[in-house]
Protein backbone atom coordinates (compact mmCIF):
# COMPACT_ATOMS: atom_id res chain seq x y z
CA UNK A 1 0.00 0.00 0.00
CA UNK A 2 2.60 2.73 0.91
CA UNK A 3 4.28 2.08 -2.45
CA UNK A 4 0.56 3.48 -4.02
CA UNK A 5 0.07 5.90 -2.01
CA UNK A 6 3.73 6.85 -2.58
CA UNK A 7 3.03 6.86 -6.20
CA UNK A 8 0.17 9.21 -6.08
CA UNK A 9 1.95 11.74 -4.03
CA UNK A 10 4.34 11.14 -6.96
CA UNK A 11 1.59 12.30 -9.33
CA UNK A 12 0.79 15.19 -7.37
CA UNK A 13 3.99 16.53 -7.39
CA UNK A 14 4.45 16.02 -10.65
CA UNK A 15 1.72 18.56 -11.15
CA UNK A 16 2.80 20.95 -8.47
CA UNK A 17 5.57 21.32 -11.10
CA UNK A 18 3.43 21.54 -14.20
CA UNK A 19 0.99 24.03 -12.28
CA UNK A 20 3.90 26.21 -10.51
CA UNK A 21 5.47 26.90 -13.78
CA UNK A 22 2.30 28.58 -15.11
CA UNK A 23 1.15 30.56 -12.22
CA UNK A 24 3.94 33.24 -13.13
CA UNK A 25 5.45 33.55 -9.92
CA UNK A 26 2.31 33.41 -8.33
CA UNK A 27 0.67 36.25 -9.54
CA UNK A 28 -1.73 33.91 -11.65
CA UNK A 29 -4.65 33.61 -9.22
CA UNK A 30 -6.02 30.18 -10.82
CA UNK A 31 -2.48 28.25 -11.41
CA UNK A 32 -1.44 29.40 -7.57
CA UNK A 33 -4.72 27.66 -6.52
CA UNK A 34 -3.95 24.48 -8.81
CA UNK A 35 -0.17 24.80 -7.19
CA UNK A 36 -1.36 24.82 -3.38
CA UNK A 37 -3.67 22.03 -4.21
CA UNK A 38 -2.12 19.91 -5.76
CA UNK A 39 1.03 20.83 -3.14
CA UNK A 40 -1.42 19.57 -0.37
CA UNK A 41 -2.33 16.49 -1.53
CA UNK A 42 0.76 15.02 -2.56
CA UNK A 43 1.83 16.24 1.14
CA UNK A 44 -1.17 14.00 2.21
CA UNK A 45 -0.76 10.98 0.26
CA UNK A 46 3.46 11.18 0.98
CA UNK A 47 2.94 11.39 4.54
CA UNK A 48 0.39 8.61 4.29
CA UNK A 49 3.56 5.98 2.40
CA UNK A 50 5.61 7.63 5.38
CA UNK A 51 4.05 5.39 7.68
CA UNK A 52 5.71 2.76 6.46
CA UNK A 53 9.25 4.60 4.66
CA UNK A 54 11.56 5.64 6.55
CA UNK A 55 11.61 9.45 6.23
CA UNK A 56 14.78 9.68 4.42
CA UNK A 57 13.79 7.09 1.89
CA UNK A 58 10.25 8.46 1.47
CA UNK A 59 11.04 11.70 0.73
CA UNK A 60 14.29 10.84 -1.72
CA UNK A 61 11.64 8.38 -3.58
CA UNK A 62 9.06 10.59 -3.85
CA UNK A 63 11.28 14.20 -4.94
CA UNK A 64 13.62 11.85 -7.35
CA UNK A 65 11.31 10.14 -9.19
CA UNK A 66 8.59 13.28 -9.62
CA UNK A 67 12.23 14.73 -11.04
CA UNK A 68 12.33 11.48 -13.34
CA UNK A 69 8.38 12.39 -13.91
CA UNK A 70 8.63 16.18 -14.87
CA UNK A 71 11.60 15.65 -17.28
CA UNK A 72 9.54 12.77 -19.11
CA UNK A 73 6.86 14.61 -19.57
CA UNK A 74 8.34 17.45 -20.32
CA UNK A 75 10.02 15.62 -23.40
CA UNK A 76 7.03 14.29 -24.55
CA UNK A 77 4.17 16.79 -24.09
CA UNK A 78 6.13 19.97 -23.37
CA UNK A 79 8.34 19.98 -26.18
CA UNK A 80 11.57 19.83 -24.07
CA UNK A 81 14.28 17.86 -25.54
CA UNK A 82 15.90 14.79 -23.90
CA UNK A 83 19.39 14.58 -23.63
CA UNK A 84 22.50 12.61 -22.73
CA UNK A 85 23.16 14.60 -19.20
CA UNK A 86 18.83 14.02 -18.22
CA UNK A 87 19.38 10.64 -19.52
CA UNK A 88 22.46 9.69 -16.99
CA UNK A 89 20.20 11.81 -13.85
CA UNK A 90 17.19 9.06 -15.07
CA UNK A 91 19.12 6.48 -14.98
CA UNK A 92 20.92 7.19 -11.66
CA UNK A 93 17.51 7.86 -10.03
CA UNK A 94 15.90 4.29 -11.16
CA UNK A 95 19.04 2.21 -10.99
CA UNK A 96 19.09 4.08 -6.91
CA UNK A 97 15.60 3.33 -6.60
CA UNK A 98 15.99 -0.55 -7.83
CA UNK A 99 19.37 -0.82 -5.64
CA UNK A 100 17.44 0.36 -2.68
CA UNK A 101 14.70 -1.88 -3.19
CA UNK A 102 16.98 -4.93 -3.91
CA UNK A 103 18.83 -4.46 -0.92
CA UNK A 104 16.07 -4.40 1.12
CA UNK A 105 15.74 -0.87 2.67
CA UNK A 106 12.89 0.72 0.80
CA UNK B 1 29.26 45.11 -1.72
CA UNK B 2 27.60 46.45 -5.39
CA UNK B 3 23.17 46.00 -5.11
CA UNK B 4 23.99 43.13 -8.00
CA UNK B 5 26.53 41.21 -5.07
CA UNK B 6 24.36 41.91 -2.88
CA UNK B 7 20.96 40.72 -4.22
CA UNK B 8 23.08 37.49 -5.26
CA UNK B 9 23.78 36.68 -1.49
CA UNK B 10 20.48 37.56 -0.37
CA UNK B 11 18.64 34.55 -3.01
CA UNK B 12 21.54 31.95 -1.94
CA UNK B 13 20.65 32.37 1.67
CA UNK B 14 16.93 32.60 0.90
CA UNK B 15 17.80 29.61 -1.27
CA UNK B 16 19.86 27.81 1.86
CA UNK B 17 16.42 28.53 4.25
CA UNK B 18 14.22 26.68 1.76
CA UNK B 19 16.34 23.82 1.69
CA UNK B 20 16.27 23.87 5.83
CA UNK B 21 12.13 24.12 5.49
CA UNK B 22 12.21 21.75 2.86
CA UNK B 23 14.39 19.41 5.57
CA UNK B 24 11.48 20.29 8.28
CA UNK B 25 8.92 20.03 6.15
CA UNK B 26 9.77 16.64 5.46
CA UNK B 27 10.53 15.39 9.17
CA UNK B 28 7.08 16.81 10.12
CA UNK B 29 4.96 15.33 6.88
CA UNK B 30 6.64 11.85 8.74
CA UNK B 31 5.86 13.04 12.34
CA UNK B 32 2.64 13.86 11.05
CA UNK B 33 1.57 9.58 10.73
CA UNK B 34 -0.81 10.27 7.86
CA UNK B 35 -2.15 13.77 9.13
CA UNK B 36 -3.48 12.26 12.11
CA UNK B 37 -1.13 13.93 14.72
CA UNK B 38 -2.52 17.50 14.85
CA UNK B 39 1.17 19.11 16.47
CA UNK B 40 3.28 17.87 13.16
CA UNK B 41 0.45 18.35 10.93
CA UNK B 42 0.51 22.05 11.54
CA UNK B 43 4.40 22.07 11.67
CA UNK B 44 4.35 20.51 8.00
CA UNK B 45 1.73 23.27 6.96
CA UNK B 46 4.14 25.98 8.36
CA UNK B 47 7.15 24.34 6.41
CA UNK B 48 5.52 24.08 3.31
CA UNK B 49 4.23 27.52 3.40
CA UNK B 50 7.60 28.57 4.29
CA UNK B 51 9.55 26.49 1.85
CA UNK B 52 7.29 27.97 -0.67
CA UNK B 53 7.76 30.93 -0.15
CA UNK B 54 11.74 31.29 -0.07
CA UNK B 55 12.40 29.38 -2.96
CA UNK B 56 10.30 31.74 -5.28
CA UNK B 57 12.06 34.33 -3.80
CA UNK B 58 15.91 32.68 -4.71
CA UNK B 59 14.15 31.73 -8.03
CA UNK B 60 13.55 35.22 -8.81
CA UNK B 61 17.51 35.81 -9.10
CA UNK B 62 19.09 32.26 -9.14
CA UNK B 63 18.39 29.81 -12.54
CA UNK B 64 15.69 27.99 -11.58
CA UNK B 65 17.63 24.59 -12.53
CA UNK B 66 20.55 25.20 -10.37
CA UNK B 67 17.73 26.32 -7.27
CA UNK B 68 15.85 23.50 -7.87
CA UNK B 69 19.29 21.15 -7.67
CA UNK B 70 20.73 22.45 -4.74
CA UNK B 71 16.95 22.96 -2.84
CA UNK B 72 16.23 19.44 -3.30
CA UNK B 73 19.53 18.09 -2.36
CA UNK B 74 19.66 20.14 1.15
CA UNK B 75 16.33 18.70 1.59
CA UNK B 76 16.62 14.78 0.67
CA UNK B 77 20.02 15.00 2.48
CA UNK B 78 18.84 16.37 5.52
CA UNK B 79 16.01 13.86 5.92
CA UNK B 80 18.14 11.14 5.27
CA UNK B 81 20.78 12.27 8.00
CA UNK B 82 18.01 13.59 10.18
CA UNK B 83 15.32 11.10 10.22
CA UNK B 84 17.25 8.60 12.46
CA UNK B 85 17.74 11.45 14.62
CA UNK B 86 13.90 12.08 15.48
CA UNK B 87 12.29 8.87 14.60
CA UNK B 88 12.85 5.50 15.26
CA UNK B 89 14.74 5.04 11.83
CA UNK B 90 18.21 3.62 11.11
CA UNK B 91 20.49 4.97 7.96
CA UNK B 92 22.67 1.47 7.28
CA UNK B 93 25.25 1.10 4.51
CA UNK B 94 23.21 -0.13 1.96
CA UNK B 95 20.74 2.11 2.69
CA UNK B 96 23.14 5.36 3.00
CA UNK B 97 24.85 4.13 -0.21
CA UNK B 98 21.69 3.77 -2.84
CA UNK B 99 19.91 7.00 -1.67
CA UNK B 100 22.99 8.74 -2.20
CA UNK B 101 22.58 7.39 -5.63
CA UNK B 102 19.03 8.41 -6.10
CA UNK B 103 20.30 11.92 -4.21
CA UNK B 104 23.04 12.69 -6.88
CA UNK B 105 20.69 11.78 -9.81
CA UNK B 106 17.67 14.08 -9.25
CA UNK B 107 20.96 16.81 -8.68
CA UNK B 108 21.67 16.09 -12.19
CA UNK B 109 18.73 15.58 -13.54
CA UNK B 110 17.41 19.39 -12.29
CA UNK B 111 21.19 20.58 -13.02
CA UNK B 112 20.09 18.74 -16.47
CA UNK B 113 17.48 21.29 -17.07
CA UNK B 114 20.05 23.97 -17.66
CA UNK B 115 21.14 23.01 -21.30
CA UNK B 116 17.73 24.31 -22.88
CA UNK B 117 17.04 23.32 -25.78
CA UNK B 118 17.40 25.88 -28.35
CA UNK B 119 14.24 25.13 -29.89
CA UNK B 120 12.22 26.13 -27.05
CA UNK B 121 13.93 29.14 -25.79
CA UNK B 122 15.94 32.03 -26.64
CA UNK B 123 19.54 31.23 -25.84
CA UNK B 124 19.86 33.42 -22.80
CA UNK B 125 21.11 36.88 -23.55
CA UNK B 126 24.71 36.96 -22.56
CA UNK B 127 23.80 40.18 -20.18
CA UNK B 128 21.70 38.07 -18.23
CA UNK B 129 24.86 35.76 -17.08
CA UNK B 130 26.22 38.92 -15.58
CA UNK B 131 23.31 39.86 -14.06
CA UNK B 132 23.99 37.11 -11.43
CA UNK B 133 27.25 37.42 -9.94
CA UNK B 134 26.60 34.01 -8.14
CA UNK B 135 25.28 32.01 -11.07
CA UNK B 136 27.62 29.72 -12.25
CA UNK B 137 28.55 30.38 -15.99
CA UNK B 138 28.57 27.45 -18.71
Amino acid sequence: MHWLYLAIAVAFEIAVAIAAGKAEGFKNRKWTAITLISGALATFFLSKSLLTFDVGVGYALWTSVAGVGITVLGALFFGQRLNWNKAIGIVLVIGGVVGLQLSGSA
Amino acid sequence: MSNEAKTSKNAWLSLLLAGVFEIGYALAVGGSEGFTVLTWSLVAVVFFLLTLYALSLALRTIEVSIGYAVWAGIGAVGAAVLGPVFFDETLTLAKGIWLSVIIVGVIWLKLADRTKPEAVAPAPAPQQVTDRPGALQV
